[in-house]
């Protein structure tokens, strides 16, 4: 009898000591979970130079697809018709992913239509991909409404994934060789445009024919 | 049966029972740091109202510094509202959600559009009528994202507000 009550204490000093170390555990890690979001954000402070969507980039470890090979892809257009990342073969190519509700997007758009004008005839190929679920025609009023001159392309669900991309806007330089010269997410509010138009440059020097 | 046997089946029982405490525990420590970013947080502090009269019970969420989120009712229609759902539970009526004013917000690089958004801390009110008794109301906060230079996809964050009806 002595030695039951005896195993009972046991087990009841043990199961206390777990349920602690347990709670304890917990609380552990949400403290250096704060701790490390404070630190975060103390880089966000001192940085504020740098983009968030850098920042971002750091904290999620985005891969770095450049000197890779681009996924390759094969998708719908608005306009009905199968596009794929092959079809582009020897040309560089600027894949950029957007959303209709992505405010940063709609302003760089605008840009890309203009690049697309400007460098096509060296080659340039522009590629838009919407990453979100609205219907085409709210998809299509965007597009006109912004001028956009280049397919636009529906996103299936692995091509987001392929390109690691978690925020928009998002881009991606391709060079001639099929290889992704350069990568961009989030809008560079400072100089984005500069900096686009460096990377297309880029990409059309790179693995050149 | 022999008192051997009684103490072994004693100590088999003990290892079982705290073989599934400490799985448990696991579980719930690797819960707590499951892969994903969450933008906003939601502080789950359990209430206590007064059984069968509505009362007002505060949701506390928080949203990650240096990110927006768009408030229930953003100006433009093409963004993605805020929307709290709480779902229904036996014996619990819920009412009118009342969601905080937005706070009016521009992107450096387009200030003639003004956004009205939700920053840091914001608290959604739920009108709730309870009978005697505890309950756990479940729920959802879903919300779309954005920092200073770029749009997350949107996010749904499960929540269970404790409930004691009094």
């Amino acid at each position: 009898m002595k030695r039951n009550i005896a195993v009972l204490g046991l087990i009841i000093v043990v199961i206390a000591a777990l349920l602690w170390a347990g709670i304890h555990n917990g609380r552990q890690r949400k403290l250096a979970i704060e701790q490390q979001q404070q630190q975060q954000q103390a880089v966000l402070v001192a940085q504020s130079k740098t983009t968030a969507a850098a920042q971002q980039a750091e904290e999620d470890t985005m891969p770095d697809y450049r000197g890779k090979p681009a996924p390759g892809f094969t998708l719908t257009a608005l306009d009905g018709k199968k596009i794929s990342l092959a079809d582009y073969k020897g040309k560089a190519v600027l894949v950029n992913f957007w959303a209709t509700w992505c405010a940063p997007c709609k302003i760089e758009m605008p840009w890309l239509v203009e690049f697309d004008k400007k460098y096509s005839v060296q080659g340039l190929e522009t590629v838009g991909i919407v990453g979100d679920v609205a219907p085409k025609d709210e998809i299509e009023k965007i597009t006109q409404k912004l001028g956009v001159n280049y397919p636009v392309l529906l996103a299936d669900r692995k091509v987001g994934s392929a390109y690691g991309v978690d925020g928009y806007p998002a881009s991606f330089f391709i060079g001639r060789d099929g290889k992704v010269v350069e990568q961009i997410s989030g809008l560079d509010t400072d100089n984005g445009k500069d900096v686009i138009e460096a990377d297309i440059k880029k990409a059309l020097a790179s693995g050149g024919q | 049966m022999g008192r051997g046997q009684t103490h072994t089946r004693t100590i088999l029982s003990a290892i079982f029972v705290l073989t599934c405490l400490a799985y448990i525990v696991h579980a719930q420590t690797n819960l707590s740091t499951a892969k994903g970013k969450a933008f906003v947080s939601y502080s789950a502090e359990p209430v206590i109202i007064a059984a069968g009269k509505q009362t007002i019970v505060p949701l506390r969420f928080h949203t990650l510094s240096g990110y927006h989120i768009n408030s229930h009712t953003p100006r433009q229609d093409y963004l993605i509202a805020t929307e709290l759902t709480l779902q229904p539970a036996s014996g619990i009526q819920i009412g009118k959600l009342d969601y905080p004013a937005g706070k009016p917000y521009s992107f450096a690089f387009d200030p003639q559009e003004k956004l009205d958004v939700y920053t840091g801390d914001f608290t959604v009110s739920a009108r709730i009528i309870a009978p005697k008794g505890t309950y756990t109301l479940l729920g959802t906060l879903h919300y779309q994202a954005c920092d200073n230079a770029a749009c997350y996809p949107p996010k749904t964050l499960p929540i269970a507000l404790p409930i004691t009806a009094k």
